[in-house]
């Protein structure tokens, strides 16, 4: 009789963990299918493309022939390097800028708030708006830069930015950087603002300085924020699109092409999509191992300034 | 109410909604700002075929052929697209869009040439819906302000002399160049390039003619232009050079009859673009046409409207509005008061016998990718040999071919 009833609990037991992981089931089936049509199937469907000739004609397989052919020129090379020098120097620009601009927004100033809200408006209002702004300011006959640049002496005559590869680069960097600085700044205040006052007090009346507070107490306990930003800030930059696209459409004479934009050239504007599919396969492994290399670096981070 | 009863009036509710399935939905895709010619033919037709419901999108220049294209590449073309000429090719190798039949009369009624412009194997694939050569425009004042008669340069010596005299005296720029990554980048080359006796392909043979003195002498005057044309040249295509031409601030520059009326206010001449040592003067005939897609499901419906918007009326409504060239000949057709009767029109009208078409390839992307490379190499400094800049676009050509 005991022996029987044993049975039975253990029976009630082991239909009740089975009905529990059916509802587990049940409730990230939506997810995991959201999942495989959004990312799953569009990656595996880039993956097999790249191994085709895929165009608007139709599609053969090839093999490996659109890796081969990418590596073949030494082009695709300057546009891999070209895209980490983009990504180094406006990732840099977005941090050392969001760091400032945090720093400013913590004193204690009248209109505190108000100052908050101002920087807000570059992350705000749709890019492409901000690109077209911008696509003026750099504009050298009609452009308040280059007019400026005339008036002081700088130049002389107008200067066009977005015609030459060197000056067109640096304006995108520049208008991503103006872009992407609102958050990383209202992240690093967020991360000041929980930094324990008592340690600036103590080191107060220990006689340290401002800066000395700044480097020896803010910054290694923003630290984990601050590595998160700069990898998750890479990562995004490394994808940007938009901005370049608007600005130069990757000119002049592909100075501002970066790995995105070569693919979207390849792949829609000349519509070989095989040949596309191959470069953007290359982006999604780059940016897997970018993911990875945030998850080492980041947990190692957290680990030496002790977050759980 | 019986089950009778309740069936009945369910396939009456059914029925009633999906009345208004039953026009055919006709996507139509228009590149550029909206036109009320076209608009208005549109519901003129829609008027006379009630069961067909067309859905006209205006496009931005620049996205509209690629937007129909890749709706194509996905499965989901529209019924029809206002496309240039240039990707019929491409499209109808790539079995996208039918090709179409002309009565005798729908034949006629084109200009000589045009119906050219959208042949290929044999076949038509475009009922050509808009024109354009091209024409230099310059800015009177500014040729007077540099001690310069006011009169368009008739060849490629004139015009340097007149730009360098432009720029030394009054400090702007002699002559705007479009470099940017954009088709009239191209199209701005081959204008100076047909005016220098140049060809890139040869219609007849296919041969790739480009590797020549033209081309070569074409990419010099570039080179000798550098100094006296509008700043930052990479990053300028014609909408550019107009806002300068208007602003004053370039003497002279290259565009359509549209100029015309966009520079009404200025004191402006026009004439054939100015010739090189190798040629007369030339120019680039463009053509956009209607395409008609496979696999729409209403191409039936869709050869139908192109035809309407094709026939005299819808055209010359909108040739007029746009301010082009005759497509066709309107005064056969019986349409009077034409418009470019007007003095200022024959200086297009007779240009068109000495233009010449675009090159037509199966991948028009990566020939405008060889030639802005090129350009832009020679306005940037970074190209200086002349023949091995040329050679090299010439075997690019060879392998888009």
């Amino acid at each position: 009789m005991t022996m029987a009833l044993g049975t039975t609990r253990q029976e009630r037991v082991r239909r009740r963990a089975l009905s529990d992981r059916a509802f587990a089931w049940i409730l990230i089936a939506p997810a995991i299918l959201f999942i495989a049509v959004i990312v799953a199937w569009p990656l595996v469907e880039t993956i097999r493309l790249s191994f085709t000739n895929a165009s608007l004609a139709g599609e053969e397989y090839v093999g490996f022939a659109n890796y081969e052919k990418l590596f073949q020129g030494g082009k695709f090379g300057e546009i891999i390097l070209r895209t980490f020098v983009w990504m180094f120097f406006s990732v840099s620009l977005k941090l050392v800028l969001g760091l400032i601009g945090a720093s400013l927004l913590m004193a204690v100033v009248p209109g505190q708030a108000l100052f908050r809200i101002l920087i807000m408006p570059p992350w705000v209002i749709p890019i492409a708006m901000g690109c077209l702004g911008w696509l003026w300011l750099f504009n050298g006959d009609f452009g308040i830069i280059s007019g400026v640049a005339q008036k002081i002496g700088i130049t002389d005559g107008p200067f066009a930015f977005l015609a030459y590869k060197t000056s067109a680069f640096w304006s995108a960097i520049v208008t991503d950087a103006w872009v992407g600085t609102p958050m990383v700044t209202l992240f690093f205040l967020a991360a000041m603002q929980g930094v324990p006052r008592d340690l600036y007090e103590a080191a107060w009346v220990d006689g340290a300085s401002r800066w000395y507070r700044f480097r020896r107490i803010t910054i290694p306990q923003i630290m984990p924020v601050i590595v998160s930003m700069a990898l998750m800030s890479a990562i995004w930059t490394f994808n940007s699109f938009e901005i370049i696209w608007i600005l130069t459409q990757g000119g002049p004479r592909g100075g501002t092409t970066t790995m995105i934009i070569d693919t979207y050239k390849v792949a829609i504007a000349n519509l070989q999509f095989g040949e596309g599919a191959a470069r953007a396969v290359i982006i999604v492994i780059m940016l897997a191992l970018f993911s990875l290399l945030y998850l080492w670096v980041l947990g190692r981070v957290n680990r030496k300034y002790g977050v759980k | 109410m019986t089950t009778f009863n309740r069936l009945a009036l369910a396939g009456v509710l059914m029925g009633a909604t999906a009345l208004p399935a039953l026009a055919k939905d006709v996507h139509y895709i228009m590149c550029g700002d909206e036109r009320q010619a076209e608009k208005d033919s549109v519901a003129e037709f829609m008027a006379a075929n009630p069961d067909i419901k067309v859905n006209l999108e205006f496009l931005p220049w620049g996205t509209c052929s690629e937007k129909a294209m890749q709706m194509a590449a996905a499965g989901d073309p529209p019924a029809l697209a206002y496309i240039g000429s240039r990707f019929l090719k491409q499209l109808a190798k790539a079995d996208q869009i039918l090709p179409i039949e002309l009565t005798p009369e729908q034949e006629a009624a084109y200009q000589p040439g045009i119906l050219s412009t959208v042949e290929d194997g044999g076949k038509r694939w475009g009922f050509p819906h808009a024109f354009s050569n091209k024409a230099m425009f310059v800015n009177c004042d500014l040729f007077e302000q540099a001690g310069l008669e006011c009169k368009v340069p008739e060849t490629w010596d004139e015009m340097k002399a007149a730009a360098t005299a432009i720029k030394e005296k009054t400090g702007v720029a002699g002559i705007g160049i479009a470099g940017k990554d954009f088709d009239n980048t191209m199209h701005m080359f081959l204008d100076f390039m047909y005016s220098n006796g140049g060809t890139v392909i040869d219609t007849v043979t296919g041969e790739v003619k480009f590797d020549d003195v033209p081309a070569r002498e074409t990419l010099q005057l570039y080179a000798d232009l550098v100094p006296v044309m509008a700043e930052g040249a990479t990053a300028l295509e014609r909408g550019n050079l107009q806002a300068l031409f208007e602003d004053g601030k370039i003497g002279m520059y290259v565009t359509g009859p549209w100029g015309m009326g966009q520079h009404a206010a200025k004191n402006f001449k026009a004439g054939p673009i100015p010739h090189g040592p190798s040629g007369g003067s030339g120019s680039i005939l463009i053509t956009d046409s209607i395409a008609v897609f496979k696999g729409s499901g209403v191409e039936e419906e869709a050869m139908k409207l192109a035809a309407h918007l094709t026939s005299g009326k819808s055209q010359y409504g909108l040739d007029k509005e746009w301010g082009l060239p005759p497509i066709q000949k309107y005064e056969e057709q019986g349409i009077t008061d034409l418009y470019y009767n007007a003095p200022e029109w024959q200086l297009f009208l007779a240009t068109t016998p000495t233009g010449k078409p675009e090159p037509m390839v199966y991948n028009f992307a990566s020939l405008q990718a060889v030639f802005t490379n090129m350009i832009q190499g020679v306005l940037l400094g970074e190209i200086t040999d002349i023949n091995a800049a040329v050679t090299e676009a010439a075997e690019g050509i060879k392998a888009i071919q």
